[in-house]
């Protein structure tokens, strides 16, 4: 059911994305123009959605700022060589995580974590926590602790090509088709690899499931 | 709704990780040094390997018609190149030729009306109305004295070694006409059929000498003693003549030796 709920979120707003992807293509018209300050825009845009994208594929905060930082870097150098046939977003975005799967193949064995911390100032993670938990203070926090740490575990033992997928699809709300698009694959590759990927964490995830 | 009876699902639990955020003082630090690295990328110039890796990606991902055109282009160049060396190499063997033809001339010329006429009327005793020396020698004169001439349609190029076997001739056949003739000196033509000869089928030397019973007791003669009687020097005779046989001297190879210019024939 949430799933069809995301499919239809990205559906109705396939029109403002598409605002979106005009906006953005207005400002790199001007980047390449030779208005370099006009790209601090498209940074303060993007840099949370990119952040969290790299942050939840490695599930390291400083791993995730410095790829976060070299992929708008290396946006800004090749900014030129954007045609417009796709929006920005999702050029960046591919860039990103192109870059970032790159990190993660080379450094295989050398992972850790190193998560941020859940705030609960967001009323949906509040709401979530309330229903997972009744315990309040220190007792709360620790549990809250746990839980991130049991599904930053549940994730990095999907690969990495269906932890993008889900990081993209669940976490950030990309469309099937703007993951195809982002990852160079097709729809039902993206479908195949959520389908799996849920199947591992609802398994890995049982005892907090109801 | 309850929470107690709220259903959690995946999608749930993954909600959470969207409240994983940095604190918003991490974003000044994020500002600056992405500024920084963004500064950085517009002040440092891309070293000279980075354009010449660009370029050869290029070239590699349209290695095929950029193969096609490489492999056209050799080919223009190679037909041009050969076509202007062949007409060089024409230009230049022309003149070799016509300078050695000349250099050659003229020394024949010289050495004819400096030393070889005067020597020729005196020794010889030329008569006065004779033709020219130069005449005389290019009726007589074989192709081996009109080299230098014919050079001027040749290629091959002219040696010092090779002019002054030219003049050599000149001289010779200018110093006595009468041996340069043909009939007597024998034509150069002869150097050529003999080799002609050499690339016959080789032969067994001693197979083709089949000198008869006659030759052989004629030269063994000397060597025999004195018989009394007919009949006891024919017999020693054929003994010897036996001994004597090829196939003997053939199946003993200590009988005979060579030695220099003289073959020896022990018994």
């Amino acid at each position: 059911m949430n799933a069809s709920k995301a499919i239809g979120k990205t559906l109705v707003a396939s029109p403002e994305r598409k605002l979106e992807a005009d906006a953005d293509l207005a400002v790199v018209r001007r980047v390449q123009a030779g208005d370099v300050a006009a790209f601090d825009r498209l940074i303060g845009k993007y840099r949370e959605r990119v952040l969290g994208i790299v942050y939840n594929m490695t599930s390291n905060r400083e791993d995730a700022a410095d790829l976060a930082q070299d992929a708008f870097i290396k946006a800004f150098q090749s900014i030129h060589r954007f045609q417009g046939q796709s929006s920005f977003f999702t050029w960046l975005y591919r860039i990103a995580v192109n870059s970032t799967l790159s990190h993660l193949r080379k450094n295989r064995l050398r992972s850790f974590s190193s998560l941020e911390s859940i705030r609960e100032d967001d009323p949906v993670s509040r709401e979530l926590v309330d229903a997972l938990t009744d315990r309040t203070g220190a007792g709360r926090e620790a549990f809250v602790r746990e839980l991130q740490e049991k599904l930053n575990d549940a994730m990095q033992k999907l690969s990495i090509n269906h932890r993008t997928v889900v990081t993209l699809f669940e976490i950030d709300g990309l469309s099937h088709q703007e993951i195809a698009e982002v990852m160079d694959c097709s729809v039902g590759t993206v479908r195949s690899r959520l389908h799996y990927a849920k199947q591992l964490l609802q398994a890995e995830l049982q005892p907090y499931l109801r | 709704m309850n929470d107690s009876e709220r259903r959690i699902t995946v999608e749930d639990l993954l909600r959470l990780k969207r409240a994983e955020r940095p604190p918003p003082e991490f974003w000044a630090r994020f500002e600056s040094e992405i500024r920084a690295k963004q500064l950085a990328a517009i002040v440092v110039r891309r070293p000279l390997w980075d354009g010449a890796s660009r370029v050869f990606a290029f070239v590699y991902r349209n290695r095929i018609p950029f193969g096609a055109a490489a492999a056209l282009a050799v080919a223009w160049a190679g037909v041009k190149f050969e076509g202007g060396l062949l007409t060089g190499r024409a230009v230049a063997v022309s003149a070799a030729g016509q300078t050695a033809a000349a250099r050659v001339s003229a020394t024949a010329v010289q050495v004819a009306s400096a030393s070889v006429l005067p020597r020729t009327k005196a020794e010889i005793g030329a008569p006065e109305g004779a033709p020219p020396l130069q005449t005389a020698v290019d009726s007589n004169a074989s192709h081996l004295t009109k080299a230098p001439v014919a050079a001027q349609t040749e290629s091959a190029p002219r040696t010092p070694f090779a002019d002054g076997i030219g003049i050599a001739l000149v001289d010779f056949r200018a110093t006595g006409p009468d041996l340069a003739k043909s009939g007597v000196f024998g034509s150069d033509r002869e150097f050529e059929a003999s080799v002609t000869s050499m690339h016959q089928p080789a032969a067994e030397p001693l197979a083709q000498m089949d000198p008869s019973g006659e030759r052989l007791e004629r030269l063994l003669a000397p060597a025999l003693p004195v018989y009394s009687s007919s009949g006891a020097r024919a017999f020693a005779s054929d003994r010897v003549k036996q001994k004597a046989s090829y196939d003997r001297m053939y199946e003993s190879m200590d009988r005979y030796g060579a030695g220099g210019m003289s073959l020896e024939f022990r018994f």
